[in-house]
C-alpha cells in the first residue's frame, strides 16, 4: 500500500497584490492572440491568466513583411503591434474570453500619453477584464520616439496616467533595452503600479548575407525564446532586489524548470511567450511540471519557494 | 479549430531529386482529414536550433484502419528542410495541423488550370487529385502548366501525369519541355480558357506569382493561389507572416497567410507591400 493517493496536490494559487490567480503561470503578451488562436489546444481555464495581444485606441496596420526572423535559439520580430483596437476587441473577442474562468488581463499601448489614457478608460469599466499591462516599450512620439520605457521621469508619468483612470491592478511592463532596469521599476513602483513585468524583447538585428540587407523589413525587430532567458533572470534578480511591488517573470520560458528559477529569484509569476508558437501545449506542460516539482520536493505550497534564491 | 499535436514516426524521407525530398510520416488515426492547400508544422521535439517549427504543405494524405499517413514533398531551403532531410525512417517529429484554409473546391467550374512553380507542384498534386475523386469535378478538363529550373529540380511530375493528361513542362533552361517561364507558356494559352467557366489555380515561387499577377490583371479571371511565407506559430498567433491584402472597401491590410490563407485571390494581393 503506497498513501501516493492521499497526498493533497501542491498548492499553486498565488497573489500579485489584489489580483489573484490560480497558478503562476500566465501567456505574455503578443504569443496568444486573444485566447481563441490556441482554445483548441489548451484548456483556458486551467491558464493562471491570459494577457493578450497589445492593444492601442485605433486599428494599427503593424509593419510590412518580412516581420520574423529565426535566430539561434530564438527569434526576432517586427510585428508593429498589429491589432484590431481596443473598441472591437472590447466588441469582438471579450465576449469569447468571458466564457472562460480565468483571469484576462489587457496590455495597452499608446504613443502619446492621451492614447494610454484612452486605451485605459475603456477598458476599466469592461466586465472580464482583470488588470492592465502597460507596454511602456513603444516609441514615445512627442519625446523624439525614445521608448517611455528608457527614462525613469517618463516611465513614471505614463504609470501615473495609467493610474489615475482605472480602478484596476495596473501591471508595467519593463523594456530591458535600458541602462539600470531597477530604476525605471522604481520609479513606476512610486507612481502606482501595482506589478512590475519583465522582460519585453531585445533589441536585435539579423543580416542577408547573399543580399547584405536586413532580414526584417523594419532592420531592428525585438529577441525572444529560450537566447534570452539568462538576461531575463538577471533583470529579474535586480529588481525583485529594490521594488516591493509583485514581479511578474518573462522571458525564454520552455520548461517548467525555467519558470520555477524566476520563481526562486523572487518573481510571484511567469508570463511565458515565444514557447507557445513552437509548442502550444507548453503552458500546460509548465503548470503539470510545476506541481510534479513540487510534489517530488515536497513542497506543499508553490509560494514556498518564490523567492528561496541563495546568492 | 479543434487543434492538436501529433506525433508522426518518419517510414520514408527519401531525395527523390537533388535536394528534394519526399518524407512519409505516420500518424495518428485521429489526425483530422487534410484539404489540399492545407500545411502542417513540423518540429523535432525539444529542438532548439532549429527553434521554429517549419510550414511545409501536405502532398498526399491516406487513412487506414489504426493511422494515416502524410506525405510531404519538400526541398531542402534553409537550415530547418536541412534538418528534416538528415532524419531517418523510425525517427520522430511533431505535427501540428492540418492548419490554414485549403482551396475553394465548392465552385469549380467545368475547366480546371493549375499553374505551379517548383516545389509548388505540391499543393496542386494532392488538390487535382481531390477534384479527380470528386464525381462533379471528374469530366472536368484539366491543364497543368509546371514549370522548374532545370530537369534536375523536376518533381512530382510522374504523378500528376498519372492523373491529369495534359500537363505542360517548361524549364527555365530548356533542359526539359519547353524553355522559359512557366508564366510565359501559360500567356501563351491564355485566349483558350473562357472566364466564366474556368477555375484556376496556382503555387510557385513570389516572382512567379507575382507575373501571374500581372498577365491576368486585366481580364476576368480569378486565380487561387497558396502563397508560402516564413512562420513562427502556424495559428494565428505571432502575426509574422503577413502579406498585404485588398480588403472589401479596397484598403490595404495585412492578413496571415496562415489562419487567413494560406490560400488568397491573386487579385488581392498588393505586391508592391510584399
Amino acid at each position: 500500500m503506497t498513501n501516493k493517493n492521499t497526498t493533497p496536490s501542491p498548492k499553486i494559487a498565488v497573489s500579485l497584490g489584489r489580483l489573484k490567480l490560480n497558478n503562476p503561470v500566465m501567456t505574455a503578451s503578443g504569443t496568444f492572440g486573444y485566447g481563441e488562436e490556441y482554445a483548441g489546444y489548451v484548456d483556458l481555464n486551467k491558464l493562471g491568466a491570459i494577457v493578450v495581444k497589445g492593444l492601442s485606441f485605433k486599428p494599427r496596420l503593424g509593419n510590412p513583411p518580412p516581420r520574423i526572423m529565426e535566430t539561434t535559439g530564438g527569434m526576432l520580430n517586427a510585428v508593429g503591434l498589429q491589432n484590431i483596437g481596443v473598441d472591437a476587441f472590447i466588441e469582438e473577442k471579450m465576449p469569447f474570453l468571458r466564457q472562460y474562468d480565468t483571469k484576462v488581463i489587457a496590455n495597452i499601448y499608446g504613443e502619446t500619453y492621451d492614447d494610454y489614457k484612452k486605451v485605459a478608460r475603456k477598458l476599466s469599466s469592461v466586465k472580464g477584464v482583470h488588470a492592465l499591462e502597460v507596454n511602456i516599450s513603444c516609441p514615445n512620439v512627442k519625446n523624439g520616439g525614445l521608448s517611455f520605457g528608457s527614462d525613469p521621469k517618463i516611465a513614471a508619468r505614463v504609470t501615473r496616467a495609467v493610474r489615475e483612470e482605472t480602478s484596476l491592478p495596473v501591471i508595467v511592463k519593463l523594456t530591458p533595452n535600458v541602462t539600470d532596469i531597477a530604476t525605471i521599476a522604481e520609479a513606476v513602483e512610486k507612481a502606482g503600479a501595482d506589478a512590475v513585468s519583465l522582460i519585453n524583447t531585445l533589441t536585435g538585428m539579423s543580416v542577408d548575407l547573399k543580399t547584405r540587407k536586413p532580414h526584417l523589413k523594419n532592420i531592428t525587430g525585438g529577441l525572444s525564446g529560450p537566447a534570452i532567458k539568462p538576461v531575463a533572470l538577471r533583470m529579474v534578480w535586480q529588481v525583485v532586489q529594490r521594488v516591493s511591488i509583485p514581479v511578474i517573470g518573462i522571458g525564454g520560458i520552455m520548461t517548467a524548470e525555467d519558470a520555477l528559477e524566476f520563481l526562486v529569484l523572487g518573481a510571484k509569476a511567469v508570463q511565458i511567450g515565444t514557447a507557445n508558437f513552437v509548442n502550444p501545449l507548453v503552458t500546460m506542460e509548465v503548470i503539470e511540471g510545476m506541481k510534479n516539482y513540487l510534489a517530488e520536493n515536497k513542497i506543499k505550497d508553490i509560494n514556498n519557494i518564490i523567492g528561496t534564491f541563495q546568492p | 479549430m479543434a487543434g492538436n499535436i501529433y506525433i508522426g514516426e518518419i517510414i520514408a524521407n527519401d531525395e527523390i531529386q537533388e535536394d528534394c525530398f519526399l518524407m512519409k510520416v505516420r500518424t495518428s488515426p485521429l489526425f483530422e482529414n487534410p484539404l489540399p492547400g492545407q500545411f502542417v508544422m513540423v518540429r523535432i521535439a525539444g529542438l532548439n536550433d532549429p527553434f521554429l517549427s517549419r510550414p511545409i504543405s501536405v502532398y498526399a494524405f491516406t487513412r487506414e484502419t489504426n493511422h494515416c499517413t502524410l506525405e510531404l514533398l519538400y526541398r531542402v531551403v534553409g537550415k530547418g528542410t536541412q534538418v528534416m532531410a538528415g532524419l531517418i525512417e523510425g525517427s520522430y517529429l511533431e505535427i501540428n495541423g492540418p492548419l490554414g484554409n485549403g482551396f475553394d473546391t465548392a465552385n469549380v467550374n467545368e475547366h480546371i488550370v493549375l499553374i505551379s512553380g517548383g516545389i509548388g507542384i505540391a499543393p496542386l498534386s494532392m488538390l487535382m487529385e481531390s477534384l479527380r475523386q470528386t464525381a462533379r469535378h471528374a469530366s472536368a478538363v484539366t491543364m497543368m502548366y509546371t514549370g522548374f529550373q532545370n530537369k534536375d529540380a523536376v518533381v512530382g511530375l510522374d504523378k500528376v501525369r498519372g492523373i491529369c493528361r495534359d500537363v505542360s513542362v517548361c524549364t527555365d533552361d530548356g533542359t526539359l519541355g519547353n524553355k522559359g517561364f512557366v508564366t510565359q507558356h501559360f500567356q501563351k494559352d491564355l485566349k483558350k480558357f473562357i472566364p466564366e467557366k474556368t477555375s484556376f489555380y496556382a503555387c510557385g515561387p513570389r516572382e512567379m506569382l507575382k507575373a501571374l499577377a500581372t498577365i491576368l490583371h486585366k481580364s476576368k479571371f480569378d486565380c487561387q493561389v497558396s502563397l508560402e511565407e516564413r512562420m513562427a506559430c502556424g495559428t494565428g498567433a505571432c502575426m509574422g507572416c503577413a502579406v498585404a491584402i485588398k480588403d472589401q472597401a479596397g484598403a490595404m491590410t495585412y492578413k496571415r497567410v496562415c489562419a487567413d490563407g494560406p490560400v488568397f485571390h491573386l487579385s488581392d494581393i498588393i505586391w508592391d507591400e510584399m
